[in-house]
């Protein structure tokens, strides 16, 4: 009876450890360059554990494999690693690509730490052509394109 | 407008969702003493509980003021306890024990929301990127919705007890004893002992 009870309470507190699984990527377009920085926002534990590592290679790996622009002509943006930095718990992911005629139009997917908790929020934030706009990623979210 | 959506969306999958179960669970304990015709009480503690929440989250995003995580993690399981506590012991409420006039529930509410407010913004910092006043608007009005479905979920729980102790109090000579002190008794031990292990496993010394 005693062993049933820390069992329950063992799995409630499991479930209160880390209540807001979320991460924010952010889309800045430069048209200066024609190009598209893409910046991750993760808490550090959560990334790494779901990439494998900490290494830059592996980060690299893992983000470019989760987050996808695609453009209008239904082919893939090749995304760049542009490096990371780290600010108290927060890992900051840096990926960048060329976006020429810009960003509307484009579809992106945002898959990262799905694969790790079903709960994952990731929200994608895009700014050009003078314009806002925000998308929510859940799990078994397709890729959405930008207005 | 899409940005407000999306943090309205944030804000309610946040408290609706399991993994926020301390929020939950102190809704949970807020409401256990209410029946369906106090809702108009109810409504005002929950709404003093928002109004807590909303004034630290948004001290803490704008940076005028900084909490250490552990604390904060410590001290929602403990206003958890302090609820429940409360609910087992006190039976008048039109008085705060303390003295004085007045209902005293919404103030308290309106305190523990400071903490639960602190603990959002813990896991928000990291996603509200200035200009913050949409991001944090919408994140509250998402709460503010998820409570309420929380809440309406909850009364139709506390309804199916109440139900269950009307029909089992007078086969165990229960006939003398309130089929809503029992709930709110019996609500409150259990979300107590939960808390309460919360609170030892994330005491921050």
């Amino acid at each position: 009876m005693l062993r049933d009870l820390a069992m329950v309470l063992g799995v409630t507190a499991t479930l209160v450890l880390h209540p807001l699984h979320t991460t924010l990527t952010q889309l800045e377009y430069r048209a200066a360059d024609e190009t598209v920085r893409v910046t991750v926002r993760a808490f550090a534990d959560d990334f790494t554990a779901a990439a494998g590592g900490a290494a830059d290679s592996v980060a690299a790996r893992y983000l470019r494999s989760m987050v996808t622009l695609t453009g209008r002509d239904d082919r893939r943006l090749p995304l760049a690693w542009c490096g990371v930095r780290q600010t108290g718990d927060l890992l900051w992911l840096c990926l960048q690509a060329p976006a020429p005629g810009g960003l509307a139009g484009i579809r992106i997917e945002a898959r990262q730490l799905f694969e790790r908790y079903s709960d994952q929020i990731n929200i994608v934030q895009a700014n050009y052509a003078g314009r806002d706009v925000s998308l929510l990623f859940v799990r078994g979210d397709a890729a959405r394109a930008l207005p | 407008m899409n940005q407000l959506r999306t943090f309205v969306e944030l804000g309610f999958r946040h408290i609706t969702d399991l993994g926020a179960l301390d929020h939950i669970l102190f809704l949970l304990a807020l409401a256990a003493i209410y029946r369906p015709v106090d809702w108009r009480r109810a409504l005002w503690v929950i709404s003093a509980f928002t109004v807590g929440h909303s004034i630290t989250l948004a001290l803490a995003v704008t940076g005028l003021l900084a909490l250490p995580t552990p604390v904060i993690e410590f001290l929602i399981p403990v206003t958890i306890v302090a609820t429940c506590v409360e609910n087992l012991v006190m039976r008048e409420r039109a008085r705060p024990p303390w003295g004085g006039g007045g209902r005293y529930r919404p103030m308290l509410a309106g305190v523990f929301g400071l903490v639960h407010g602190a603990g959002f913004a813990n896991y928000l910092n990291a996603l509200f990127v200035a200009p913050i006043a949409v991001p944090l608007f919408g994140f509250n009005v998402g709460i503010e919705l998820g409570q309420l479905v929380v809440l309406s979920l909850a009364a139709a729980a506390l309804a199916v007890v109440d139900g269950l102790l009307r029909g089992l109090l007078p086969r165990i000579g229960g006939n003398t004893v309130s089929p809503l002190r029992v709930r709110v008794a019996l609500v409150s031990t259990i979300v107590l002992v939960v808390a309460a292990h919360w609170a030892v496993e994330r005491t921050p010394w």
